[in-house]
């Protein structure tokens, strides 16, 4: 019940961007070491994209995928309706 | 209510609201040792970026280019396994130290404790001690309140940019770098690092400070499974302190009833984490032995013996003999010289250069007009030296057969890759397998200790 008071709580908040953070830079270090982002790049035919550039968008789209996971733990964490009954 | 749902003081216990917590300036042993820490640490952070060798950058992490150099050592992607180990290793070190020490990390050496201390120690400069910091913030807004407001956050964005900007030069040469801000010609990626970086400085060690530790910092939350009743932690002397309460100095507390705490708070004052340690351990306490320092100075103003809050293990408290060589320390520290002796040793033995082999692709083999069974191979190699090197091929193979490289000598430029196309032939009547190993051997003109092997396999017919 309380659970779901606060959806957007700067607590809550946190603890969906914070540990996919840390994960979405572990995911770029080891993705990028074996993955040029250059080639990736020009395979997927987006244009040019200097190789720094490469890293950063990769980095976000690794922690736009783990905070969407983040995100759907929070959201199931919440009691099922029966349950609350 | 008679189902038990969670109540909104325990979900804010649980989430407690922030209430800015003002550590008073400290000193003594081990807030010395933290400013020796810090000061080394934090130096060598500014520092290292600024430090040539070879005419080169020192340290630099060279994302664009995909090349990591460290001093004379270039490091490319495919050395990854290198930075696993060295990974592997800091967290063995952690567990060792932790296991033997406690919160060593948190107290002395983490990023987190050195750039909050050095914040502190800003706003001790702009706002006065502890008790003005208060009134300060209690007071309303006045001129002069603004002025030191606005002051510290001054110093604090401008510390923040520089430790972005220092960060940034680890990974782009920090000459351009310097000179590509004077002139604003900075690329976007590294204005934006720059400034995510200054950001995460402000934020962390100027507003959030011990949340990061309480809240956010992972290893707080796991490094109670690396204690045991030897491990050194900071405890209260409960048995000599209570009960506790303030007195003249010079009476005796006996005759008071009383124990060693003159209930001063100051260790409570000094906490960086707000906690009072007499409460016993708390996962809050980082370990920096603020109340430690502060309370034997009390102690000493009393006349009364040191250490009524020291460090100590749980066993020593309860009168039992503390065991520094327990099963897990002795496994930690074995792992931990065995994993930087191999890591070391591998280094230290590591040749610069890299030779792979690439079977062509769109055949298996092909007969030569002249009835010749051929093998056509791509040469990959890899110059990791700092110098320019050329190479010799050769090739052996348990049959008879005619290796054909279009150049006998092939220069490779420093820290680059370049490929060679390789042809071996044979007659089908020296082939005894389909499938036969070779091995190809390269080695450097100016210097013959760079040398190096790779194996492939030679394809050929079912012999008759």
């Amino acid at each position: 019940m309380s659970i779901n008071k606060f959806p957007f709580s700067a607590q809550r908040i946190i603890s969906i961007l914070w540990p996919s953070f840390l994960t979405a830079g572990l995911a770029t270090i080891l993705f990028f070491t074996a993955f040029d982002p250059q080639l990736i790049v020009a395979v997927s035919g987006f244009g040019e994209v200097s190789r720094l550039g490469g890293y950063s968008i990769g980095f976000f789209l690794f922690w736009l995928l783990t905070a969407s996971s983040c995100s759907l733990t929070c959201f199931f964490q919440r009691p099922c309706p029966n349950a609350t009954e | 209510m008679d189902k038990p749902v969670l109540q909104d003081d325990q979900d804010s216990g649980f989430y407690a609201k922030h209430k800015k917590v003002y550590p008073r300036e400290v000193h003594g042993l081990f807030a010395s040792l933290r400013v020796i820490g810090v000061t080394v640490l934090l130096g060598f952070y500014y520092f290292v970026p600024w430090m040539y060798w070879n005419g080169k950058q020192a340290v630099l992490f060279d994302l664009p280019n995909r090349r990591f150099y460290i001093f004379d050592w270039t490091f490319w992607p495919q050395d990854f396994f290198y930075l696993a180990i060295l990974l592997i290793i800091a967290a063995v070190a952690l567990f060792f130290f932790t296991a033997l020490a406690g919160r060593v990390w948190c107290g002395y050496a983490c990023p987190q404790t050195a750039w909050t201390e050095v914040f502190l120690w800003i706003e001790r400069k702009v706002e006065g001690s502890r008790n003005k910091q208060i009134k300060l913030d209690k007071a309303p807004l006045t001129r002069y309140k603004l002025s030191r407001k606005v002051l510290k956050h001054f110093i604090w964005i401008s510390f923040s940019a520089w430790t972005g900007f220092t960060f940034v030069a680890y990974f782009t040469p920090v000459d351009q770098l310097a000179s590509s801000i004077w002139n604003l010609t900075l690329g976007p990626w590294e204005w934006f690092w720059i400034v995510f970086y200054s950001f995460a400085t402000y934020g962390n060690a100027g507003w959030m400070r011990e949340q990061v530790c309480i809240y956010m910092c992972p290893y707080a939350r796991f490094q109670s499974a690396m204690f045991d009743n030897n491990t050194l932690v900071i405890s209260y002397d409960s048995v000599r302190g209570e009960p506790r309460g303030s007195r003249k100095k010079g009476i005796d507390p006996k005759s008071k009833n009383l124990g060693a705490c003159v209930d001063c708070t100051l260790c409570v004052q000094v906490c960086p984490t707000g906690i009072d340690i007499r409460q016993g351990l708390q996962y809050q306490c980082i370990g920096c032995a603020a109340c430690v320092d502060v309370c034997n100075e009390v102690m000493d103003k009393m006349g009364y013996s040191k250490n009524l809050v020291k460090y100590t293990t749980l066993n020593a408290l309860d009168n039992i003999k503390t065991n520094v060589f327990r099963p897990r320390v002795v496994v930690y520290f074995v792992l931990l010289i065995a994993l930087t002796s191999g890591l070391l040793y591998s280094m230290a033995t590591r040749i610069p250069l890299e030779l792979d082999v690439v079977r062509d692709r769109n055949a298996l083999y092909r007969t030569t007009p002249l009835g010749y069974i051929e093998n056509i191979y791509t040469l990959k190699i890899a110059n990791k030296d700092l110098q320019d090197h050329t190479y010799v091929i050769t090739m052996t193979a348990p049959f008879k057969s005619t290796f054909i490289l279009r150049d006998k000598q092939v220069k490779v430029s420093a820290n680059l890759t370049t490929n060679v196309s390789a042809r071996i032939q044979a007659d089908p009547v020296d082939i005894k397998a389909m499938s036969e190993k070779i091995e190809f051997q390269i080695v450097s003109i100016n210097n013959p200790e760079l040398n190096t092997t790779a194996k492939a396999v030679f394809l050929g017919p079912k012999p008759k």
